[in-house]
């Protein structure tokens, strides 16, 4: 039995390629459907099985979100049984598939979690506008480029507070803002082709998340999801602040407080969260779970940033990922 | 046996939380432990936790190193209840901390989101170069972002400049100077019960209760930590206590029992401090498990039975068994915790054990002191306006002094000295008889009545608590001019400067600085006072110390230009200089008759010009077109030199080179061998101990590894103190001496 991190993805994970993610039968899978249509909602199990991508329609939040969870959950599920999980985090979503993986919450009310935040996400994108923009940190060989770091502040301070830090994936930033800020954003930062992508660009669907600009958010969210009864969890979780919250002395106010408050509207640090990981866990693997791999490549930058077992490229660590003791396990393609 | 100790303390926490039965009455995570304790269920976990975390990681280091890759096991084990003060004090308390204090630093860097305190320190034990505080030069506990200076602690060497911290944080609110911490921050020190005897200890807790009689606020806490033993002494019972119980002005707490008692008496302790700004002292009772350190064979010294009944007083042992009967948590919460904890452990032991060391010297002296010449140079540029500067001096302006328009070594040192504190307002000037006096020579006349008695003080006689009390200050933007009354009397508080000041940026990697530019009052040749301690000419110990920059001036203009270029470079680079000011030169007048007023300088004021200082490898040359020889000198050496030069010239026409140079660390080697190369002959004036690691033993050997054929003489001092009276001429270099070297080389 290996000792394992379980990574959970968020927003981006689920695309055309993974549609039919979900197991027949698995019984929280039939657990979703009914939770949703108790908010008449459609079935996460008919928008996974649809022969068309409609990506207006899966992508939409009050959709996606739903969905990256329940597939996370069914692949961490089953992951744990295999090995012992010693560490949860998460990114962004991830970190309320997190909180469930973990014990934290139970299905239902990590499930209920993330299908009101999605929902109250929308609501405020739709009122206000604002979303997200991704620009990368690294070179072709996933190495830090300081110029694309310089280019950032500068770009955030022209911004006047209309743009905002809002996710560091380690080898990419997730900005935020306004319309007015990521008007600035995208205008003001330099284009930068990696692979065959050309950055910056706009998160479809993504609303000013982990920003002051969705406070609201976090007020709504304190209303309506009042009656989720946090626990201790079972296994480390790790936040996006990198906090570690044990199974033994975590303060489940501390925990709902972070969940409710500081997580919507302050920048979370995903590759903090897994140098805490990889630092005082020392997991043998980092365990992404599904739906797709979107993790892959930023989890990948987050090791080479580390220099984890030697990995300081990204061609080191393709080498160690097809070596027989790969430091990342990806449960699905 | 050391092996087995440790597997026998394992086993007794595992046995027992394998046996222990949970009790039927649980506790609600924010309930008290024990009612009034103020330690709630979930506190006690995290520094459950924490402990387990501490032990864990001495665990591993001496498996590490029985595998030979780490290279230190001086454990905390037996200590981890100094958790509670990581727990109880803030991330602005500054922390100087003994070497025992895993589980304090565990406890510690909880406040600090995204903290790695498990792999930090194994990154540390293995002598990693990604170790964040020390860079794999040293295990030390430090941190910038959690505020702890990194110390080597073993001999209580740290303990002056915690309280010289303390001390900055009254002052520094007295100022309206901000140091970055809040205004009721307190300074934790700890220390064990064997080092509380050193000398150095029992200063740095004079100095703080004779600061505090004088009417002070002095917030340090010293956190004794009393496991009864040094290596092998045991300490006497009650020795602690005896001591320190009944000190005045020195507030003694007492931490022992259950963790709940010890969290009770850690607070009061600590609130009391916060509260009234008093010099505190708590006693922490302890133990010590396996040993002083791996290598130790503890059964040299005890019996068997000795040391399982000192195990028996694991207080990991102990706050399991009060967590599970005071209903705070079930047996197998708590073995859970040791079962993730010891894994996680020695799992990331085992990464950490493959992360990059240190390889080549100029790794390992990176960090040993900063230097950018243009930027000091700048800074020293950067001088108060001509309107200012007029303001404050008036009608004393030394440039345009009157009668006589040019003024002795004192006289400018004293007028470079107001200069620099209206440049650089975070300067303080103190010292023994420093302040109202104005020096026992008069150097730091007027300062005080200038500057405020904040910024210019007298201390106690002790000059381990000056050198204290600058690294103190030092450490939180203070600028310190410190005053060592005589050369002599630095000796024995020279640690402060080897072990301490000069190590700080080495063991931090330059995260730490403590700037500073010492005054020493030094050097021999004084006329009707003599003897040692007053004369003392031995320099080789502050020439042995790292990184240690040291400038000895001969003459008023240069002493200005070059404290202005000392005083610059602490500030730029936050180097540790020392000013070595010849006594016998301060009110010399004359050069070569009396009456000459050959010695005496114009004052050269503050320039914009960043070319004027003088920094090291800056010689000054006087006669430099003269080739016969070169005489290479300083101090009292180059007058006397200067001296020989003309005679030699009038009596014999033998034109003499005369070079300055001016800082003897580092040392001038190029501009020296390019005019000992441009001579051909040289003869070093040495005025210290010949045999004491003094210039001319560095220089000439320098030329000779060149290959030069530079034929070279030196003249030295005799080995030996000096003495009272005329006996002096006996042991001194002397101008015959210099003369006779130079006639012995010449064709």
């Amino acid at each position: 039995m290996k000792r394992i991190a379980i990574l959970c993805p968020g927003r981006g994970s689920y695309s055309e390629r993974t549609l039919r993610s979900l197991p027949d039968g698995h019984p929280w899978v039939a657990r979703a459907d009914a939770l949703r249509r108790e908010r008449n909602l459609p079935a996460l199990s008919e928008l996974d099985r649809a022969a068309k991508f409609d990506s207006r329609l899966r992508l939409a939040p009050e959709n996606v979100s739903p969905l990256i969870y329940l597939v996370s959950m069914i692949d961490a599920a089953a992951r744990c049984l295999e090995d012992e999980c010693v560490a949860v985090a998460g990114n962004s979503l991830g970190w309320y598939t997190a909180l469930a993986v973990a014990g934290a919450l139970d299905f239902d009310d990590g499930f209920r979690l993330v299908q009101e935040m999605s929902i109250l996400q929308k609501e405020q994108q739709e009122a206000r506008g604002g979303g997200q923009i991704l620009f990368p940190l690294v070179d072709e060989h996933w190495r830090r480029d300081p110029e694309r770091t310089r280019d950032i502040e500068s770009a955030l301070q022209g911004a006047r507070g209309a743009a905002f830090r809002s996710i560091d994936l380690g080898g990419y930033a997730v900005l935020a803002g306004s319309e007015e800020g990521l008007a600035h954003l995208l205008a003001t930062l330099p284009k930068v082709k990696l692979g065959s992508t050309l950055y910056p660009f706009r998160l479809m669907q993504h609303g000013a998340y982990h920003t002051s600009l969705v406070s609201s958010v976090a007020d709504r969210a304190r209303e309506s999801l009042g009656g989720l009864r946090f626990d201790r969890p079972r296994t480390t979780l790790i936040d996006g602040r990198g906090v570690r919250f044990t199974p033994w002395s975590t303060d489940v106010n501390a925990l709902r407080d972070y969940t409710l408050g500081a997580q919507i509207t302050t920048p979370y640090d995903f590759a903090l969260s897994v140098r805490v990981a990889l630092r005082e866990h020392a997991p043998d693997h980092l365990v992404c779970p599904g739906p797709g791999n979107s993790l892959g490549g930023p989890v990948g930058q987050i090791v080479v940033g580390e220099g984890w077992r030697g990995v300081h490229s990204k061609e080191d660590f393709q080498r160690v990922q097809e070596s027989d003791a790969p430091i990342l396990i990806s449960m699905r393609r | 046996m050391t092996t087995n100790r440790v597997a026998v303390v394992e086993n007794n926490l595992d046995e027992y939380l394998r046996s222990a039965a949970a009790t039927a009455h649980r506790i609600a995570s924010g309930d008290e432990v024990a009612a009034g304790s103020g330690l709630t269920a979930r506190a006690a976990l995290e520094l459950f936790e924490d402990q387990v975390a501490s032990r864990a990681l001495d665990v591993a280091a001496r498996e590490l190193k029985r595998t030979g890759r780490s290279f230190y096991t001086i454990s905390s084990a037996g200590h981890e209840d100094n958790a509670v003060l990581g727990a109880l004090l803030r991330l602005d308390d500054p922390c100087f901390l003994h070497y025992r204090s895993g589980a304090l630093m565990m406890a510690r860097s909880r406040k600090l989101a995204g903290s790695t305190p498990v792999f930090d320190t194994l990154l540390s034990l293995c002598a990693s170069k990604e170790d964040p505080i020390s860079g794999g030069r040293h295990k030390v506990w430090g941190s910038r972002p959690l505020w702890v200076p990194p110390q080597t602690s073993t001999i209580a060497s740290h303990i002056p400049k915690a309280v010289g911290l303390a001390f900055a944080i009254a002052r520094s609110k007295r100022m309206g100077f901000d140091t970055g911490l809040a205004r009721d921050s307190i300074v934790l020190c700890s220390f064990g019960d064997a080092s509380s005897n050193h000398c150095t200890a029992l200063s740095g807790f004079n100095a703080a209760r004779y600061v505090h009689k004088r009417g002070n606020p002095l917030p340090i806490l010293f956190l004794c930590e009393d496991n009864g033993i040094g290596i092998s002494v045991e300490t006497p019972r009650g020795w602690v206590e005896e001591t320190y119980s009944q000190q005045s002005h020195l507030r003694y707490f007492r931490a022992e029992g259950s963790l709940d008692q010890i969290w009770q008496a850690c607070s009061a302790a600590v609130e009391f401090c916060r509260a009234t700004r008093t010099p505190t002292f708590l006693h922490l009772k302890t133990t010590r498990l396996w040993g002083h350190a791996g290598s130790d064979v503890e059964t040299t010294y005890r019996t068997l039975a000795e040391i399982e009944a000192i195990e028996a007083l694991d207080p990991l042992l102990a706050n399991a068994r009060r967590l599970v009967e005071s209903g705070a948590a079930a047996p197998e919460g708590l073995s859970a915790i040791v079962r993730d904890t010891r894994a996680r452990v020695m799992a990331a032991a085992e990464e950490a054990a493959r992360r990059p060391r240190l390889v080549t010297r100029a790794e390992v002296e990176s960090s040993l002191a900063a230097w950018d010449e243009p930027a000091i140079r700048a800074r020293a540029a950067r001088i108060v306006s001509p309107e200012k500067r007029a303001a404050m001096w008036g009608e004393a302006l030394p440039e345009k002094a009157k009668s006589p328009t040019k003024r002795t070594l004192a006289s400018h040192v004293n007028s470079t000295l107001h200069d620099l504190m209206a440049q650089y307002p975070e300067t303080l000037v103190f010292g023994e008889d420093t302040a109202k006096k104005g020096g026992v020579y008069g150097v730091t006349q007027g300062l005080q009545k200038r500057f405020g008695l904040p910024r210019v003080f007298d201390t106690l006689l002790d000059e381990t608590t000056i050198l204290g009390l600058a690294q103190g200050t030092a450490h939180v933007g203070f600028l310190p001019l410190p005053e060592i009354q005589y050369l002599a009397y630095l000796h024995n508080a020279l640690d402060q400067l080897r072990g301490e000041a000069c190590s700080l940026s080495y063991f931090s990697g330059g995260q730490f600085t403590n700037p500073m530019v010492v005054r020493i009052q030094g050097l021999a040749y004084q006329k009707g006072f003599g003897g040692h301690f007053h004369n003392d000419n031995s320099i080789g110990a502050l020439r042995d110390i790292p990184s240690l920059m040291l400038a000895v001036p001969s003459r008023g203009d240069d002493a200005a230009r070059m404290l202005r270029g000392a005083v610059a470079a602490a500030k730029e680079c936050g180097r540790v200089i020392c000013f070595l000011e010849p006594i016998a030169l301060y009110h010399e007048k004359d050069l070569h008759e009396d009456g000459d007023n050959g010695w005496l300088t114009e004052y050269p004021p503050p320039s914009m010009d960043p070319a004027d200082v003088i920094l090291p490898g800056a010689v000054g040359v006087y006669g430099a077109d003269n080739k016969d020889v070169l005489i290479a000198s300083y101090a009292n050496g180059l007058r006397l030199s200067l001296r020989v030069a003309r005679m030699l010239e009038r009596e014999r026409g033998v034109r003499a080179r005369v070079i300055d140079l001016r800082w003897l660390a580092p040392l001038p080697f190029a501009a020296f061998i390019e005019h000992a190369e441009a001579c051909g002959r040289v003869v070093v004036v040495d005025e210290c101990r010949a045999t004491g690691a003094g210039v001319a033993d560095s220089l000439i050997a320098r030329l000779a590894e060149r290959g030069s054929r530079v034929v070279a003489r030196s003249v030295r001092a005799a080995d030996c103190y000096v003495p009272l009276g005329s006996a002096t001429a006996a042991v001194l270099v002397g101008e015959e001496q210099i003369a006779d070297a130079v006639k012995a080389i010449l064709p």
